[in-house]
């Protein structure tokens, strides 16, 4: 699995604000830095499809060594991590994570299945109780667990995180942080990060963009 | 300390409250009385249920009671449903904006105005029946079902015309609240990078954070459509009508005995409206927990042909219906003689214009004046309260502040809820007794009990929006309250004010119970004269009378669009072009 | 929403809101003025249904307003038992003298009706003027109102009798009687309909049949209903109505509430054949393109219905004298033969023309007819109207078989 940028530009109108050219090997997470109002929040957009006018890009986007330029963003089968968890706030913490799972990774599941193996995943990190819990009554590092548990239920090829830590208190901040770059390692997914704080940079360990 | 200023803007905030609230109040007390059989003055003064039994005694009366409810369930239901498939699908899409700027005419069309149009189309001499049969030069009209269908068909497809846009344009209101746009827009991105579709990811994670904003307004669509009376005398079934209706019919009758079964049946309207609010609540539920499972099975592309085959579907229905209906209002205004089943007039004359509109100078000048006076008491009343709310969060203790979250939206809605053939009737009762030749002002309060709540609606969100930050730089340089009002936030809100004015025109413009009762037909206006109209011998002056009718909020809307942009404010001209690039 | 942005972006504009409260409260002011109009204001409530009508009462304001300086204003009714029900509420409320009706058009039933509760000034009618010329002791037709006499509560206006007309592009020979009704609605099933008889012509309607159907003893239909076999009597008329009503238009499940609906429902081919009470409105309709072209009006051979129609004063108006001016105006030759012309509304006058100058009977001279105008002398007989009792009696009676209709 892999995710490649190939000679991307982006541009406001008809200025060129950020131009870059990597791929991303699995396991790894590049950083891209830089000031805001640089393009980095764009730079995601533009990879999951979802850019807007009057921002319009050239070049290529690969993952697994197939174009995503002329696919539909939500078959892109790319995970995304927020600063904010936007956990659907009408579903206890363990339906959201449901919500995610693909047909084809529940068939032949039965409902209590699939639940049990939420549940499990959930214990793993320290969740275990939380399956029914309305997400509103989560702390913010528990909102954030959640929120990756979710992102990889969906079985994605690569993720995309924009500055998922800034708005985590600074003590819970590392111990999430490397959590979730420990995950993504383990299970060999190309990641793109977009953070303007150091100490996420040096965290994931990977190549540094600065734009 | 609270300045007098922000002492007016609660009291006016209470005083609110006490507007809408009063009038309903009183109405149902009024129309309750004689149907319990208390009505000195027609010498009727003993406690009794015979009214009511009179009532169950009339043959059609429970055909008249399902006929209220089916035609209110069913209009609403497709009204909002289509609603909803339009903002599914074209949600976040340049198209969005045509669609709002396409049905926005439709919001403001008065719904006799829209009945009477539907009628021009749907009736076997109509538009419709003309294209079935165009090229059969000697054809009769077909004989079909509508209107005046006994199952109230076109009673429902002119309700659900009238309230899609209306639904529509408060799906994008709620939308569009700071707060709930992050949110969505959060959503939506989350629901894609998960590999829902972006129709699958609004219904199943949007919709459900939406509905609970959208349920007033629907509740109010659902008690106009089961208890309006304008658009089932227009093109309803008479054998026997809707229970609203039947009311008008007995409340007028010359047997001023029929009074107390008409006074029932009010009552018994409010229980029907009532019934339909529980019904639809309960299927709300319902609806919610086969969605909530559904959604659970993770199928990404669920409802995506469906959901937009009904977008589509409802965008064409209603252009199409937009278009013929003008089409053929705008034909037989003009029209000389139009023999079946030829698709244009022999030729066009303006004779129609010529004799209609001297006819219309009186109306025209009652619509006008009633209408500004309204609308301009409203928003005025309206800009204070939401003043007052400030002052509140400012000065009150959080225990007001909650009661008034709770107490405010529920009356809001209240004169919009409770049927207006039920508490307008008993407003006349009182006005009879105690201000028997006073016209304007019956009239002007029980138009005020409906442009209220939407001015207040259109202004509230307008309001939230309003960055804090301005006042709190006008309070540093020592400004008071009433000063920041009047020199920072009314020349700030200039726009929105203006639409609400219009909006207050509009409303007021299409009141038509609500300006024959209380006036007792001493104050005609354009609508009352265009539902006379309706049923009398010229389709020609009837055209007349709706395009009149169309014209004038539309006029007013136009002028509130234009006027800001181009009069006040010589800068905004060149904002807009800016934000054109 | 961008415009919040733009509106933010500019300048505050100091003057704007101050010219502005000024002008809210004048526009928040302006009804209320109307409290401060002078010179009497006369409400006539009438029936608005008709544009001819309508106009013809337009004019009539213009003149009253020039001739006696009164301010005339038409209240359209859609039903005219709504104004002597809003009369009889004034009653009830104890609104003896500030009443909302101070001129009402009526006669039949909503006469007996207001006649019945006291709900008229009475005696005033021959104290106009122009009443005289009506000729009331050689026309008993002037003070008597469906067999009730008037007892000078209510002034002539106008005479009718019931014509029928049908579309001559799609029917060559229109039934002349009541029989051939039936086989006409054989041959054209769906083309004809008759309003509800809540409404004048509704019942008109069913009186033309059941007198139609008693040919040759129609004394019996003087007498209040109370004093004749009733059941017995209508028994013919509703065997006739039960076969018609299938053959009507939507097979009598929908029936229009007003007679003008029956015109809208002719100017397209809906119905083919349709009566009115006013012949001269169906040229006249015709010539405003309301009716096609192809349009004849006739009378039936078994005879055709006639009655005058009448204006009442409420007895709790607030300006008798005012009301009384505009009915003598409303008597005068000139405005009679206003009404007459078949452009204006086609009204026959109420007049005795031998009374008149010959200037004044010249104006009463008829236009060049129109071949959908009614042919000269086409009344083969006139049926005098039942006594009012009849239309009560005959509507319940309708409803009580038919079903409530509203």
């Amino acid at each position: 699995m892999s995710l490649a940028l190939q000679q991307l530009r982006i541009y406001r109108h008809d200025t060129c604000m950020l131009s870059l050219d990597c791929c991303i090997a699995p396991g790894e997470v590049v950083s891209v830095t830089g000031p805001s109002g640089s393009g980095k929040s764009t730079l995601l957009n533009v990879v999951m499809g979802l850019q807007e006018l009057p921002f319009r890009y050239d070049g290529e986007i690969m993952l697994n060594g197939k174009p995503l330029d002329a696919v539909a963003p939500h078959k892109r089968n790319l995970g995304m991590l927020y600063q904010d968890p936007l956990l659907f706030e009408h579903l206890t913490a363990g339906e959201n994570i449901a919500f995610a799972v693909p047909p084809a990774a529940r068939r032949g599941q039965t409902k209590t299945a699939l639940r049990d193996s939420i549940t499990a995943q959930l214990d793993k990190v320290g969740l275990g109780d939380l399956y029914t819990r309305p997400v509103q009554t989560l702390s913010g590092g528990q909102q954030a667990r959640v929120a990756l548990l979710r992102t990889l239920a969906s079985k994605p090829q690569a993720v995309l995180l924009d500055e998922p830590f800034s708005k985590l208190d600074t003590t819970r901040r590392a111990q999430i942080r490397d959590w979730v770059f420990a995950t993504l390692r383990e299970q060999q997914l190309p990641a793109l990060l977009v953070t303007h704080d150091n100490d996420d940079v040096r965290a994931a360990g990977g190549r540094i963009i600065e734009v | 300390m609270m300045t007098r200023f922000e002492r007016l803007t609660i009291g006016l905030r209470a005083g609110l409250l006490v507007l809408l609230a009063l009038p309903v109040t009183a109405g149902l007390v009024g129309v309750l009385l004689p149907a319990l059989g208390y009505l000195p003055a027609l010498g009727q003064s003993a406690w009794s249920l015979s009214a009511f039994r009179a009532l169950f005694d009339y043959a059609g009366v429970t055909t008249m009671m399902w006929l209220s409810l089916s035609t209110g369930l069913a209009a609403t239901c497709i009204a909002l449903c289509g609603a909803l498939a339009l903002v599914a699908v074209f949600h976040q899409q340049r198209w969005l904006q045509q669609i709002q700027r396409w049905l926005s005419p439709l919001l403001v069309l008065p719904h006799a105005a829209a009945a009477i149009a539907l009628l021009f189309v749907l009736s076997p001499s109509g538009l419709l029946a003309r294209l079935v049969y165009a090229g059969e030069s000697g054809a009769l009209p077909p004989q079909w079902g509508v209107p005046y269908d006994a199952h109230g068909i076109s009673i429902i497809l002119a309700l659900a015309l009238k309230e899609l846009p209306f639904l529509f344009l408060m799906v994008l209101s709620v939308l569009s609240q700071p707060q709930m746009a992050a949110r969505v827009a959060g959503y939506r991105k989350v629901t894609q990078s998960l590999g829902y579709a972006p129709v699958t990811g609004f219904i199943t994670i949007i919709l459900p954070i939406l509905y609970p904003h959208l349920r007033l307004p629907v509740l109010a669509v659902l008690a106009y459509a089961t208890a309006n009376v304008e658009v089932p005398l227009i093109l309803g079934p008479n054998n026997p009508p809707t229970l609203a209706v039947a009311v008008v019919h007995w409340f007028n009758h010359v047997d001023l005995s029929l009074r107390f079964q008409a006074a029932a049946a009010a009552i018994v309207q409010v229980g029907v409206t009532l019934t339909a609010v529980i019904l639809w609540l309960v299927a709300e539920r319902l609806i919610a927990l086969l969605w909530r499972r559904r959604s659970m099975q993770g199928r990404r592309h669920s409802g995506v042909i469906s959901i937009t085959a009904m977008a589509w579907l409802t965008l064409l229905s209603v252009i199409l219906a937009g278009i013929t209906m003008l089409g053929s209002t705008v034909s037989w205004s003009l029209a000389t003689y139009w023999p079946f089943p030829a698709l244009l007039p022999d030729a066009l004359t303006l004779q129609h214009w010529q004799t209609g509109l001297p006819e219309m100078a009186a109306p025209l000048r009652n619509t006008l004046a009633l209408g500004l006076a309204v609308s301009v008491t409203a928003v005025s009343v309206v800009l204070l309260a939401l003043e007052g709310q400030q002052a509140l969060r400012w000065h009150a203790r959080h225990r007001w502040l909650h009661i008034d979250a709770v107490i405010l939206p529920a009356t809001l809605y209240l004169p919009l809820l409770v049927p207006g053939v039920a508490f307008l009737f008993g407003l006349v009762w009182f006005q009879q007794v105690y201000f028997a030749d006073v016209v304007w002002l019956p009239v002007y309060i029980s138009h005020l009990l409906y442009v209220l709540p939407y001015a207040y609606i259109a202004l509230a969100v307008p309001y939230q929006r309003f960055d804090q930050r301005y006042v709190q730089v006008a309070y540093g340089l020592g400004k008071s309250p009433l000063a920041v009002f009047l020199h920072v936030k009314l020349p700030l809100l200039f726009a929105p004010v203006l639409v609400a004015l219009a909006l207050g025109l509009a409303i007021s413009f299409s009141q038509y119970l609500p300006t024959l009762l209380p006036g007792g037909g001493r104050l005609p206006t354009v609508t009352t004269e265009a539902v006379a109209m309706a049923s009398g011998s010229s389709r020609r002056l009837s055209a007349v009378y709706v395009l009149v009718q169309t014209a004038l909020p539309l006029l007013a809307f136009v002028l509130a669009w234009w006027l800001p942009g181009r009069i006040f404010n010589p800068a905004a001209r060149h904002t807009v072009k800016e934000s054109k690039l | 929403m961008t415009r919040g942005r733009q509106v933010q972006r500019c300048s505050t504009r100091g003057t704007a809101h101050q010219w502005l409260s000024v002008i809210l409260a004048v526009v928040m002011l302006a009804p209320f003025s109307v409290w401060a109009q002078t010179g009497p204001t006369v409400h006539f409530h009438a029936w608005g249904g008709s544009a001819q009508v309508n106009s013809y009462l337009s004019w009539v304001s213009e003149q009253v307003a020039a001739r006696h300086g009164i301010t005339l204003k038409h209240v359209k009714l859609a039903d005219t038992s709504d104004a002597v029900s809003r009369v009889l509420a004034e009653k009830a409320a104890g609104n003896h003298t500030r009443g909302s009706v101070d001129l009402i058009w009526i006669n039949g039933e909503n006469f007996a009706a207001m006649d019945r509760h006291d709900l008229l000034l009475s005696d005033w009618v021959a104290s106009l003027p122009n009443f005289a010329l009506t000729n009331p002791s050689a026309n008993p037709a002037m003070v008597t109102d469906f067999g009730l006499p008037t007892r000078g509560q209510e002034a002539p206006w106008g005479k009718a009798a019931l014509v029928f007309y049908y579309n001559a592009r799609y029917v060559d020979s229109p039934p002349q009687s009541l029989p051939e009704l039936l086989t006409f609605a054989r041959r054209y099933p769906g083309r004809f309909t008759y309003p509800l008889p809540t409404d004048y012509l509704g019942v008109s309607f069913l009186k033309y049949a059941l007198m139609s159907l008693h040919q040759g003893d129609h004394a019996v239909f003087n007498q209040p209903v109370s004093q004749i076999n009733f059941d017995r009597l209508t028994a013919p008329l509703w065997a006739f109505l039960d076969a018609l009503h299938p053959l009507m238009w939507r097979q009598g499940d929908y029936a229009v509430r007003q007679a003008s609906e029956l015109q809208r429902l002719m100017s397209g081919g809906d119905l083919l054949l349709a009566f009115s009470f006013t012949a001269a409105e169906i040229p006249s309709a015709v010539a405003r393109f309301d009716l096609p072209p192809t349009i004849r009006t006739y009378a039936m051979q078994d005879g055709s219905l006639g009655n005058v129609h009448f204006i009442g004063i409420p007895y709790n108006t607030s300006v008798p004298d005012a009301a009384k001016t505009v009915v003598n105006f409303l008597l005068s030759p000139r405005a009679q033969a206003e009404k007459q012309k078949t452009a204006v509304w086609g009204d026959q006058t109420v007049l005795d023309l031998q009374l008149l100058s010959e200037a004044e009977r010249a104006a009463f001279q008829p236009e060049s007819p129109s071949p959908a105008a009614l042919p000269a002398d086409a009344f083969s007989a006139i049926l005098p109207e039942p006594h009012a009792s009849w239309t009560d009696a005959l509507r319940e009676a309708w409803f009580a078989r038919y079903g409530q209709r509203l």
